[in-house]
C-alpha cells in the first residue's frame, strides 16, 4: 500500500510549519509573528488539503465540523506556545480543549467530551492560572521592556521547531503509510448486547414509553434471583416479554423493536470501565489520593519559630484560657 | 451531501473510513509536535506545564479516533485515565512550581540550570 500522500509534499509543508513555528515563537525585537503564523497555518493547511482530496476521490470526507474545531484547536495551539503572556496562553489553551471536546462529539464520544470541559477547562485550567495569577508580576500594559525576559524570549526556536517538526514528518509518514491496510476489528452488535442486556429496568421503561407493555408485564429476565438479564437479543432483535402474574411470556416480532432502544455512549463507556477495567479504577483513585497529598506537603510553608517565641505564644494561649 | 452539515452521530454505528481516521491522526500529531515545541522553547516552568497538558490532549484525541474507527469503547474509557494522569500531574507540578518559586522569587527555567547535574 502506498502512502495516502505525497511524502516530498508532506516533507516540505513539514519544513515550511517549522519555519513558521520558529518565527512566530515570541523574541525581543523585530516581531515576525504574523507571517510565521500564516507560513505555519498554510502548511498545515496543506497536508490537509491534499489529505482531503484523497478522501474525496475515496468518499470518506470527514464531517465539515472537522476543519471548523481543528482549525480552531491548532490556532490556538499555536497561539498558547507563542504568546508572551502566561494568562494568555492559558486562556488559549482553554480554547483548545473546547475545540477538542468539539471533536469528540464528531467522534460519538459524548461522555468524555463533557468530562474533558469539567474537568480540564474547569478544573485544572482554573487551577494554572491561580498559580500564574500567584506566581507573575502584572505586566505594563503596552510595555514590553518590562516583560519578564524569560517570557519575552525564546530558547532557540529555530533548532526546536526544527527538531519538532522532524518528530511531526516521522509521525505522520508513518500514520500515512500504515493506515491504508488497517481495517477495523471489533463486534459493536456483542458490546451493546452485554451492556443492553444487563440493564433491563431501562429495556422495561423504553418499551412502557414505547407502549408495548399492558399490565403486569415487563422483559423477561434470564437468569436467576439478584443477577437478572433482559431477554433481549439485538442481532436478531427480538425481546422476550413476560407477564408476573399469569407467568406466561410472548416475544416482540424485530418489526416492533422501538428506534430508542440502544445503549447510550455514557452506558458503553462506563460498562468497559466498571466491568473491564475495574483494578485500574482502583489505581487511578490512589494516583489522585497521592497526589493530592503530595500536593499538600509540598505546598505548605514552614513557620520559623524560635524557642522565645514559643514562650510568649504559649503564656497568651494560658492567660485567654484562664479569663474564660 | 446533506448528511455532511449534521453535526455528529446520525450514522455512528457506521464504520469510518481509513481516510477519515488519517485525518483525525493528522490533527493529533501536529496537536503533539506544537506541545513539544513549546516544552523545548519556553522559558517559563508553568508554560513548559502547560506544554506537556497539550501534549496529553493530542494523545486523547488519537486515542478517540481509534475509539470510533475500530467502533470499540476502549479508547474512550483510557482517555479517562489520560485525564487521572494529567490531573495529578498538575496539582504536583504546580505545586513544585510554587514551591520553587517561593525560593527564587522567579519562574525562569534558568534559575535551576545547577539542578542539570
Amino acid at each position: 500500500m502506498d502512502a495516502l500522500i505525497n511524502p516530498l509534499a508532506l516533507y516540505i509543508a513539514c519544513a515550511l510549519g517549522a519555519v513558521g513555528v520558529g518565527l512566530a515563537l515570541p523574541t525581543r525585537g523585530v516581531s515576525w509573528r504574523v507571517p510565521g503564523g500564516i507560513l505555519a497555518a498554510g502548511a498545515g493547511g496543506l497536508v490537509v488539503l491534499l489529505l482531503s482530496l484523497k478522501a474525496y476521490d475515496n468518499d470518506q470526507l470527514p464531517n465539515v465540523y472537522f476543519y471548523v474545531f481543528a482549525a480552531l484547536a491548532l490556532g490556538s495551539a499555536l497561539r498558547m506556545i507563542t504568546h508572551p503572556r502566561p494568562v494568555y496562553s492559558a486562556l488559549y489553551f482553554i480554547l483548545t480543549i473546547i475545540a477538542s471536546s468539539g471533536v469528540y462529539v464528531l467522534l460519538a464520544a459524548e461522555f468524555m467530551a463533557f468530562a474533558l470541559i469539567i474537568i480540564y477547562a474547569g478544573a485544572i485550567l482554573i487551577t494554572y492560572l491561580f498559580v500564574i495569577m500567584l506566581a507573575t508580576q502584572a505586566p505594563v500594559e503596552g510595555d514590553e521592556e518590562l516583560q519578564a525576559d524569560y517570557d519575552a524570549q525564546a530558547h532557540e526556536p529555530m533548532i526546536a521547531a526544527g527538531v519538532g517538526f522532524v518528530l511531526l514528518a516521522v509521525l505522520t509518514t508513518m500514520i500515512f503509510n500504515g493506515l491504508g491496510s488497517l481495517s477495523p476489528k471489533s463486534d459493536p452488535v456483542a458490546q451493546e448486547q452485554v451492556v443492553l442486556e444487563s440493564l433491563p429496568i431501562k429495556v422495561d421503561r423504553i418499551l412502557d414509553e414505547a407502549g408495548l407493555l399492558q399490565e403486569h408485564e415487563r422483559v423477561g429476565r434470564l437468569g436467576g434471583e439478584g443477577v437478572s438479564k433482559a431477554a433481549i437479543n439485538i442481532e436478531r432483535r427480538t425481546i422476550v416479554i413476560e407477564n408476573t402474574q399469569t407467568n406466561t411470556t410472548r416475544s416482540l416480532s424485530p418489526e416492533q423493536w422501538p428506534k430508542d432502544l440502544s445503549a447510550t455512549n455514557t452506558e458503553m463507556v462506563g460498562s468497559s470501565l466498571l466491568v473491564d477495567h475495574p483494578g485500574a479504577i482502583e489505581i487511578a483513585g490512589v494516583i489522585l489520593l497521592m497526589a493530592m497529598l503530595g500536593a499538600t506537603v509540598l505546598s505548605r510553608r514552614q513557620v520559623e519559630i524560635d524557642e522565645d517565641a514559643k514562650a510568649h505564644e504559649a503564656r497568651r494561649l494560658h492567660s485567654a484560657e484562664a479569663s474564660s | 451531501m446533506n448528511s455532511l452539515f449534521t453535526l455528529a452521530q446520525t450514522d455512528y454505528p457506521e464504520a469510518m473510513g481509513a481516510l477519515t481516521l488519517a485525518h483525525y491522526l493528522f490533527l493529533s500529531a501536529a496537536m503533539f509536535a506544537l506541545g513539544i515545541v513549546g516544552f523545548m522553547t519556553r522559558r517559563n516552568l508553568i508554560i513548559m506545564f502547560l506544554c506537556t497538558e497539550l501534549m496529553f490532549q493530542a494523545s486523547g484525541i488519537a486515542l478517540i479516533a481509534f475509539s470510533r474507527f475500530h467502533l470499540n469503547h476502549t479508547g474512550q474509557t483510557f482517555v479517562i485515565f489520560v485525564l487521572t494522569v494529567a490531573a495529578a500531574e498538575a496539582a504536583m507540578g504546580l505545586a513544585l512550581v510554587v514551591l520553587l518559586f517561593r525560593k527564587r522569587e522567579s519562574l525562569s527555567t534558568e534559575e535551576w540550570a545547577e539542578m542539570s547535574g
